[in-house]
């Protein structure tokens, strides 16, 4: 349309030059290692710009020390221990190697009996070299030879395990994960200790090439889904991935949403009760977050212990926290809709006391209930931005200003404030902050639609929700199920919690083929009177009777 | 497709801003009514008495200034040839919208009842989507209805609230009177197998007084409001005033009686024992075999000794019997008293029309038109009591027993 302009514009042809440059530079061939010692080190210092915490330890080995190799690793990245211990003492103190002088004898000994290390690979390509080097193994490069030995002494500082601080339970593990991958796995590995999880890792980030890893149990897991989460993850061509957001931004199947479709959580228990019920989890190296798909709507509102309280009391939490979705969802719209359209349905008494209230506002009450929900955010925003230390300064202040002042003043009555503060702690109790945080958002359309047309507006938008909610998917399984679709048999495990014997299959849209997850007759049952009385005498009777 | 979309949406969007807040209107700017009066003057136009609530004045605590300073309602009165021109001279006199979705209770007349009947002055109310339809109907005695609402009370400091929940509990407590609502009232004068009843209610006292706050700042309220028995109509007009054990009879007929008391004399003492009602049961049966149908009242009823005031044996079961008979003839007589009462007044507000409807359609077409004149005050009614007595509070016999020992 508008080339012309383009033609004018030198820039934009010297720009599909250089794309066209680098393309060319990754379509060649990778470079291979070269034979001589110095020549590679040069190429590395060149390439990696010389940099100051890339450590090359050059030694001589061999019959009188002729034979030159060097010691390569990061700074911080390796495990300092392992890299003294495993590589650099065990080639230096070992018999074999100070006898033979072939290089190619070097590199076998090397590999097969000297580095006393688990991770040990040969490569002979730069490109592979790098990745290596730079996340952490040792590089092992011996003159004469064009192959380099990686050995894997990742390690370096990372944060401890700690407990979890989003979401914190009760009863049940306090594990959380951390920012290491590894530790992040294997923590599931050690709940789910079966040969059918599966781990699959690719790396994503044209400059992070962070790591990231698919897990699943094979055989529940369904196929399509594993399918199409590798197809969606190898699509994503972007420079880096910092945190799991990035890559829940890149896979979702509906971005015109503000429902989140795609769970995300810090506890290894909650990724293992997903896993078991088919759900895949996809794990990014350098965050806490490991992403859970496919997520419906109803896993927002369910927390680990759930599961592990019994479950009368876990259903009636459940009921608790749909109620408080609604609160947190429509409180607001709800008094405004009635003080302003329906008066003749608040008891008369409460008319006449939320009238006395509203007397001396002076702005209709959507506009008030506007005043107090910003502010509530103000204050919201800040209280997560600030330094720990100045926590207690703005709850003060929001306290006065929310609690105290605003009615003082008869800027607002004091049952908005009632109203909004119930909302905004209804908004911090719903168990996931991804659906509160949308829920929040959604309150404000409700506010306006009750200001304007009263109930029936907040009927209105209630009926576009649903219809949205209904529309969304989650890796092509409906967000809304077991609701809508409604799965009879899955919905004891939406809003309601059936017991835990009563768990008899995995989801339907969500585990593929095998779907029986327990036994026949799990329900516990006290012992029979006899068996109680005398156990061989009953065996005995037992016969007879039959 | 994009631009079809974008179009779509300002559609839509346009419609909440061109609505612009629709029928939307702020509490602090209703004049919440909270009852309604209608008196006819002499020149024979109607005078509608407004009471509105001063919010402020009656929810204390916070911003509540004034509170005790000023009083919790405000009457207006307005004058016009129709309830509604009534209505709508009304708003030239206060400063907001009125609002009727709170107002609880409507009051009639006497003189208004009496005279012109009820029948035209309802339609206003039953029309306006605003008025409940479950609001209070009261009719003022031996006062102007507007008075009712201008005199200030205490404890409930909205008089129209006084006024409900003192019918409500005298109709727990007592069966004297009865909650009636402006639903009921239109159902009986539409029916014409029941005629209509409704309480009264009467001011005590001098008006003027009870217009100050004065009055409500003492422990002994010079004006007072008093539930004050039923109101016997006849085709929307008031003929009747029923009172005490007569108004007691048709809450009892019409199967409304919660709780209440009855007193007997004993063995030649009077007043000796008092019997409290706690639970009954009436059902109203119809026999039509004959000509002129015969009506049959059975009351069964359960109740404790609540006073005795004489050496009456109480663990003697045979006593009890005898007792519980006496009861049973006391209510039967207070009963067909009220059954006579209202047959000389020819208004059928038992009900019995309606009940023989319901048993014989075919007998009823043809007594339906001059059922009240000519059928109703010749019925013979039948009325069976079953007394029980279930238990004597806390004592068996009286102490009074011990004494003369």
């Amino acid at each position: 349309m508008f080339s012309f302009l383009k033609r004018k514009n030198p820039t934009n042809d010297r720009k599909i030059q250089e794309i066209n440059n680098q393309n060319q530079s990754h379509n060649r061939p990778p470079n291979l290692i070269e034979s001589s010692l110095s020549k590679n080190l040069e190429v590395i210092k060149q390439k990696t710009g010389n940099s100051s915490d890339i450590v090359i330890r050059q030694l001589k080995i061999g019959h009188n020390s002729k034979l030159k190799i060097a010691i390569l690793y990061v700074k911080g990245m390796v495990d300092n221990q392992s890299v003294n211990d495993s590589v650099i003492d065990s080639i230096m103190n070992n018999q074999n190697l100070s006898e033979k002088l072939i290089p190619q004898d070097v590199l076998e000994i090397l590999t097969e009996d000297v580095v006393t290390l688990g991770g040990i690979k040969i490569v002979s390509d730069w490109e592979k070299l790098f990745t290596a080097l730079l996340s952490g193994e040792t590089i092992t490069l011996i003159d004469g030879i064009t192959k380099g030995v990686c050995a894997s002494t990742q390690g370096g500082q990372r944060r401890s395990v700690q407990e979890s601080t989003t979401e914190v339970s009760i009863r049940g593990s306090k594990e959380a994960f951390n920012e290491s991958i590894e530790t992040n796995t294997a923590m599931v590995r050690r709940i789910i200790n079966n040969k059918d999880l599966w781990v699959e890792s690719i790396n994503i980030g044209k400059m992070t090439k962070t790591e990231v890893s698919i897990m699943y149990i094979n055989g529940i897991a369904k196929n399509e889904i594993i399918e199409e989460v590798r197809k969606r993850l190898k699509g994503i061509n972007i420079d880096g991935i910092l945190e799991s957001g990035y890559i829940e931004q890149l896979i979702e199947d509906q971005t015109n949403t503000t429902f989140p479709t795609i769970y995300h959580t810090e506890r290894p228990d909650t990724v293992a009760g997903n896993l078991l019920e088919g759900k895949i989890a996809i794990f990014v190296n350098g965050t806490p977050f490991v992403l859970l798909v496919p997520a419906l709507f109803i896993d927002f509102f369910q927390s680990a212990e759930d599961y592990y309280e019994r479950f009368d009391i876990a259903t009636a939490i459940r009921f608790l926290r749909t109620v408080i979705f609604f609160i947190s969802l429509v409180g607001p719209a709800i008094y405004i809709a009635a003080t302003t359209f329906h008066q003749e349905m608040i008891p008369t008494k409460l008319t006449i006391i939320i009238a006395a209230q509203r007397e001396s506002v002076p702005f209709p009450a959507f506009i008030e209930a506007l005043i107090m929900e910003i502010t509530f955010e103000i204050l919201r925003e800040a209280g997560i931005r600030m330094p720990k230390a100045m926590g207690s300064t703005i709850s003060i202040v929001g306290a006065l200003v929310i609690g105290q002042a605003a009615i003082q003043a008869g800027i607002v009555s004091p049952a908005m404030v009632i109203v909004v503060s119930l909302t905004a702690i209804a908004s911090f109790a719903t168990p996931s902050y991804a659906v509160a945080i949308s829920a929040r958002l959604v309150r404000f359309i409700f506010m306006v639609s009750a200001a304007t047309f009263g109930f029936y507006g907040i009927i209105l938008v209630f009926i576009l929700l649903t219809v949205h909610l209904c529309s969304l998917r989650s890796f092509g399984v409906p967000y809304m199920s077991p609701l809508a679709p409604f799965i009879r048999e899955e919905a004891g495990d939406s809003i309601f919690r059936r017991p835990i014997w009563a768990y008899k299959k995995r989801p339907r849209l969500i585990s593929g083929q095998n779907r029986v997850s327990q036994g026949e007759d799990q329900k516990p049952q006290p012992p029979r009177k006899r068996i109680m009385k005398n156990t061989t005498n009953m065996e005995k009777g037992e016969r007879n009777e039959s | 497709m994009n631009h079809k979309w974008l179009l779509l949406f300002l559609i839509m969007t346009s419609t909440v801003f061109i609505s612009g807040c629709w029928s939307q209107k702020e509490l602090n700017e209703l004049a919440i009514i909270s009852a309604m009066a209608i008196d006819k003057n002499e020149e024979g136009k109607y005078v509608k008495t407004i009471q509105l609530v001063n919010p402020g004045n009656v929810a204390g605590g916070l911003q509540g200034g004034g509170n005790g300073q000023s009083p919790a309602v405000t009457v207006y009165t307005a004058m016009g040839d129709s309830v509604l021109e009534a209505h709508f001279h009304a708003t030239s006199k206060v400063s907001r919208r009125l609002y009727h979705g709170h107002a609880n209770l409507i009051v009639i007349s006497e003189e208004l009842a009496r005279e012109e009947g009820i029948t035209d002055i309802l339609d206003a109310f039953e029309r306006d989507p605003e008025i409940r339809m479950t609001s209070r109907v009261v009719i003022a005695h031996h006062t102007k209805a507007g008075d009712l609402l201008k005199s200030l009370t205490a404890i409930d400091k909205i008089p129209a609230e006084k006024v409900n929940g003192t019918i409500q509990t005298t109709e727990r407590a007592r069966g004297e009177s009865m909650e009636v609502t402006l639903q009921d009232v239109i159902t009986t004068l539409t029916s014409a197998g029941k005629e209509t009843v409704i309480s009264g209610f009467s001011l005590i006292g001098d008006i003027q007084q009870g217009k100050k706050m004065e009055n409500v700042q003492q422990s002994e309220l010079d004006t007072t409001l008093e539930s004050d028995g039923l109101a016997i109509f006849k085709e929307g007009k008031l003929v009747d005033w029923y009172q005490g054990e007569m108004s007691r009879g048709v809450v009892w007929i019409l199967d409304k009686i919660q709780q209440t008391d009855v007193i007997l004399d004993w063995k030649g003492q009077e007043n000796t024992l008092t019997y409290n009602v706690v639970r009954q049961k009436t059902k109203v049966s119809a026999d039509t075999t004959n000509d002129l149908p015969v009506i049959t009242v059975n009351v069964r009823a359960e109740g404790d000794i609540r006073e005795v005031r004489s050496q009456i044996d109480l663990t003697d079961p045979y006593e009890i019997l005898d007792i519980e008979k006496e009861f049973e003839k006391e209510i039967k007589k207070q009963l067909e008293n009220t059954v006579t009462r209202t047959q000389q007044n020819k208004s059928d507000i038992f009900g019995f029309g309606e009940v023989i409807h319901r048993s014989d359609p075919e007998k009823w077409k043809k007594m339906k038109s001059d059922w009240n004149d000519t059928y109703f005050p010749n019925l013979k009614v039948n009325v069976k009591v079953e007394a029980f007595i279930r238990r004597s509070g806390n004592r068996t016999n009286s102490y009074i027993s011990d004494m003369k020992q």
